[in-house]
């Protein structure tokens, strides 16, 4: 039976760059809209049964109130928390059901706590959130095609998904989390409100991927060096205000900051990056996550075995050239 | 001394108090550029800008709270509802809040500010545009109400009610806005709980608020002709009330009529009744009489309105039928 | 976000300053000592307290009928807010208020309240009397969960932006409005999401960590202080106490009390600091001791201080 998979979070797109840059909000009804278009290309693709998180919203309900697709839609049995735990713990469900297919609705933070509950089941991340790197910002009836034509396995994992890198972050010699995007040393105790828009106070950034045309930590890797997510390298760049060499960067929606690179280095596949000292916060994709405590020694290290990541277009030209929905 | 409309009075009000402090503004629905549902604020926003004559959304609890927050701030607010009517969208913040707040707080805050409120019926505007609801604010304690009918007193009054350094209820009878009268070119005060004797007389005394108190003069000219003395007796202020002189016209007189388009029902003449029959029974020969809107919601189509509007003929009914 | 040692100190000063004073009413409550009702502001302390201390003495806020802690966190003395809220004539208000109607204009607090929903036009008002005068002041509007469904607040919240008045909106979203649950009266999970419809920007923060507060409010300060117009702040938090004292909270279970316990503001603030190495844990004992010689001073005021003369009834109805 064709499995997909939904875990929409209710909590994205409501952090401080609302107030500190320009981010939109992102209200919970325009969720629900999505979520009904995405269940609609899921049943078009020919998926039979698609799970979801449970969450105290009720995105996926609330989608239902309005269409009848003709297929099951359920709730994973879980208990809510209404945490990033839950999104983690549904993830590691899911995986454990046999989804083919996990498509996510928030920002990078719902992605990557997504992408902690998986080893090798495909995501297909759509921006809900702030800033988006790892998401796409897409239509999501054409989300829903592309996820139920992997879901039903008509368009192989191979072909549908890339396998991207991503960045380990070790305390005292265990991995305590991972980031999709980037990972910033931030100089300071307090995780506070979590997100990073203070780049004086970043000394080190982590990136698994970089691109001019992108926004948040990474476009400041991004004036520099093109890295592709696929790629077995990353950077990791040195920060400071007296760099020869410096960069503009779209660093929050509508917020540029000038940063001094001082020093920047392609990272290989699992070299330690050591942090540098403690105490310190390791902020993961833009949020203050981690913190370092006095004396502990942290480092950050790229793994070639992160989220396999479906590319929409190529799935879409695979279903062209396959004919798939031609009669 | 010039003759000026009821209207033209409260406009020279606003803007002479306005011109001597820079702390007065206004606020309300449409009082800017449009000058006010009826006009009152005319030519202000020319004069003193959008910045103290500012439009509101439609949003009466927020006119009345946000008059009451910045008075308490220390500024002095002049807001303005279109009609009473719309007293009901914002009567927490009148009454819960900037009235009460002195009192609460042990009186360490004052809240000088002022509702205008244009009342009364006869245009046409049916129940929720035309009522007369000075009761309900007589009722509550810290509030100061006014009700004057004669262009000179609204334009003293109103001059008064800014300068107060409490809530300030100011009720004007839209039928009055084009009476005309004597008011004087430069600021004056009208002191809140001071009746004013309209006409003197010896008979009967008629205690007659806003618009009836033409009404009431209007009466007294009938009842001259069949050698009937009239006194009528004009609080200007509801709240406070002087009941000193209404109680030495009564003992004067020996008769006290009271005339007011607010339904007869627990309305302001009830109080009044009160006062007189508890301090002055033993000078009444006859039963004190209402003459009062008859205990309906203001009716809309002109005949039945013009029947829910009590006047001069109610009046003169009511002062023979006592003797 | 300054990492002042002085500010991080206060902040923690009166957030134990409000608990004690929370725990000493919940005591003196049962034992019947205190006339009326009290709402308490347990495990709330956070929001008050981050908030507040992005504020000076010229700035104002606008409370609820759950004040304790806005007023401490604004400087309110301990002394009279405690002889108030005893009924004395010592008291804040002659004790004439109650612990619902404490204010001190002076500092800028325009009071306790008790309509939910009042201080949103009240707030308003002030954030426009700053415009009006040209202040660079700032009026902050607490506000709960419940109070975010009432009228006043919304068309607060619609004139604030269309005037781009310096309000800052702080919602402390405690999950309940009395006995009824967030979820049985809005269909938002999040109160910032009403910002997005009066174009303001709209923020949820964890309302048990005052750093988050802070943060947050600060931005929202400074934002408000340059001319920007309102910003919405939800805070999400709980109260460990019913709505009352008394309440025996029936409509919520045991386990979701507990699980935000652990989360209580206090000792998180208080890991933190340490760690920070801006304070020792010996000074935080210190400042505890400190604390509890402020109140006990404070209820010892509230109980010999006498109660009104019956002279008082009509005084201060007028100004």
């Amino acid at each position: 039976m064709s499995l997909a998979a939904i875990v929409a979070n209710p909590a994205s797109g409501k952090d401080i760059r609302r107030l500190v840059a320009h981010g939109s909000v992102f209200d919970n009804q325009e969720k629900v809209r999505m979520v009904r278009r995405l269940l609609l290309g899921l049943e078009r693709a020919g998926v039979e049964r698609v799970l979801y998180m449970p969450e105290g919203y009720g995105i996926v309900p609330r989608a239902l109130n309005a269409i009848r697709p003709d297929m099951a839609v359920e709730a994973l049995e879980m208990p809510v928390r209404n945490s990033q735990e839950d999104s983690i713990r549904a993830a590691e469900i899911m995986e454990t059901l046999g989804v083919g297919i996990v498509v996510v609705l928030g920002g990078d933070g719902t992605s990557r706590a997504v992408c902690k509950g998986l080893t090798d089941t495909p995501v297909l991340p759509l921006s809900t959130g702030t800033n988006n790197v790892f998401p796409y910002m897409l239509e999501a009836t054409v989300a829903g095609l592309a996820a139920g034509l992997v879901a039903t396995g008509a368009v192989e994992r191979e072909t549908a998904c890339v396998r991207s890198t991503a960045l380990e972050i070790l305390v005292d010699g265990e991995v305590a989390d991972l980031a999709l995007v980037d990972a910033a040393v931030y100089e300071d105790v307090f995780v506070a409100s979590r997100a990073v828009w203070d780049m004086s106070k970043v000394s080190k950034l982590c990136l698994t991927r970089c691109r001019p045309d992108s926004i948040g930590l990474s476009a400041v890797g991004g004036q520099v060096e093109l890295i592709r997510p696929e790629e077995s390298r990353g950077l990791a760049l040195e920060l400071g205000p007296d760099a020869a060499e410096r960069v503009v960067a779209a660093i929050a929606p509508g917020l540029f900051e000038e940063v001094g690179i001082l020093r920047r280095e392609i990272m290989e596949p699992g070299v330690l990056y050591p942090v540098g000292h403690s105490p310190c916060l390791v902020a993961l994709d833009g949020e203050r996550e981690v913190s370092v405590r006095r004396g502990s020694e942290a480092a950050i290290r790229l793994t070639v075995d992160g989220p396999w990541v479906v590319d929409v277009g190529r799935v879409m030209e695979a279903a062209r050239t396959r004919r798939i929905f031609v009669r | 001394m010039a003759k000026k409309t009821y209207l033209q009075a409260l406009n020279e009000a606003l803007a002479q108090e306005m011109e001597r402090d820079p702390n007065v503004f206004i606020l309300g629905e449409d009082v800017g550029r449009f000058g006010g549902c009826f006009g009152v604020t005319q030519g202000l926003f020319d004069r003193f800008g959008e910045e103290r004559v500012m439009d509101t959304p439609i949003t009466e609890s927020v006119i009345v709270g946000a008059a009451a927050g910045a008075a308490a701030s220390g500024l002095r607010p002049v807001a303005e509802l279109m009609f009473v009517d719309f007293i009901g969208v914002a009567l927490d913040q009148l009454f819960n809040q900037a009235v009460k707040m002195r009192y609460m707080f042990g009186g360490k805050a004052k809240v000088p500010m002022v509702l205008r409120m244009p009342q009364g019926a006869g245009i046409g505007a049916a129940a929720q545009h035309s009522q007369s609801l000075e009761a309900w604010f007589m009722h509550i304690p810290g509030l100061k109400v006014a009700i004057p009918s004669s262009p000179a007193d609204a334009k003293g009054m109103l001059i008064s009610a800014i300068r107060d350094d409490n809530p300030v209820v100011f009720l004007e009878h839209k039928l009055l806005y084009g009476v005309e009268g004597d008011v004087p070119e430069e600021s004056y005060t009208v002191e809140f709980g001071k009746a004013d004797i309209k006409r003197e007389g010896t008979d009967v005394t008629v205690v007659a608020t806003s618009k009836m108190v033409y009404s009431a003069l209007e009466a007294a000219e009938t009842l001259a002709k069949d050698g009937i003395s009239i006194e009528v007796v004009d609080p200007r202020s509801l709240l406070p009330l002087d009941t000193e002189t209404i109680l030495n016209s009564v003992r004067k007189t020996h008769a006290l009529v009271i005339a007011h388009e607010a339904v007869g029902f627990a309305g302001p003449g009830a109080e009044i009744a009160a006062q007189v029959a508890e301090k002055a029974f033993d000078y009444l020969d006859a039963p004190i009489t209402r003459v009062a809107a008859p205990f309906c919601p203001v009716p809309f189509s002109p005949p039945l309105e013009q029947a829910f509007i009590p006047g001069a003929d109610e009046i003169v009914k009511a002062v023979r039928a006592l003797r | 976000m300054s990492h002042d040692k002085e500010i991080m100190v206060k902040m923690y000063t009166t957030m134990n300053k409000i608990r004690m004073f929370e725990s000493m009413l919940q005591e003196y409550f049962a034992a019947g000592k205190i006339p009326g009702f009290v709402h308490l502001y347990l495990g709330e302390e956070a929001v008050a307290v981050g908030a507040c201390a992005c504020l000076t003495d010229r700035d104002s806020i606008t409370s609820t009928h759950r004040g304790h802690g806005h007023l401490i966190a604004k400087g309110g003395d301990l002394k009279l807010m405690m002889a108030e809220i005893f009924g004395k004539s010592t008291g804040y208000c002659k004790g004439k208020g109650g612990s619902m109607h404490i204010a001190d204009v002076d500092l800028g607090i325009l009071g306790a309240n008790g309509i939910v929903g009042g201080g949103g036009p009240l707030a308003t008002g002030a954030a426009l009397a700053a415009k009006y005068r040209k202040t660079q002041d700032v009026t902050v509007c607490f506000f709960g969960d419940g109070a975010s469904n009432q009228g006043t607040t919304q068309e607060s919240l619609n004139l604030a932006s269309a005037w781009k008045l310096p309000v800052v909106f702080v919602n402390e979203n405690n999950g309940y409005g009395i006995s009824c649950p967030q979820c049985k009266s809005m269909a938002v999970t999040d109160i910032a999401d009403r910002a997005a419809a009066y174009d303001m920007p709209g923020v949820v923060v964890d309302g048990n960590d005052v750093l988050a507060v802070h943060e947050a409010v600060g931005e929202a300060v400074k934002r408000a202080r340059r001319g920007e117009g309102p910003t919405l702040i939800e805070c999400k938090t709980y109260r460990w106490r019913g709505h009352f004292e008394g309440d025996a909270c029936t409509y919520r279970c045991v386990e979701e009390l507990n699980e935000w316990m652990a989360k209580d503001p206090i000792p998180r603030f208080e890991e933190k600091l340490v760690e920070s190495g801006l304070v020792t844990a010996a000074e935080l004992e210190g400042i505890k001791a400190a604390v509890k010689k402020e109140l006990d001073a404070a209820l010892e005021f509230a109980q010999s201080s006498p109660l009104p003369e019956l002279s008082a009834l009509l005084e201060d109805v007028y100004a």
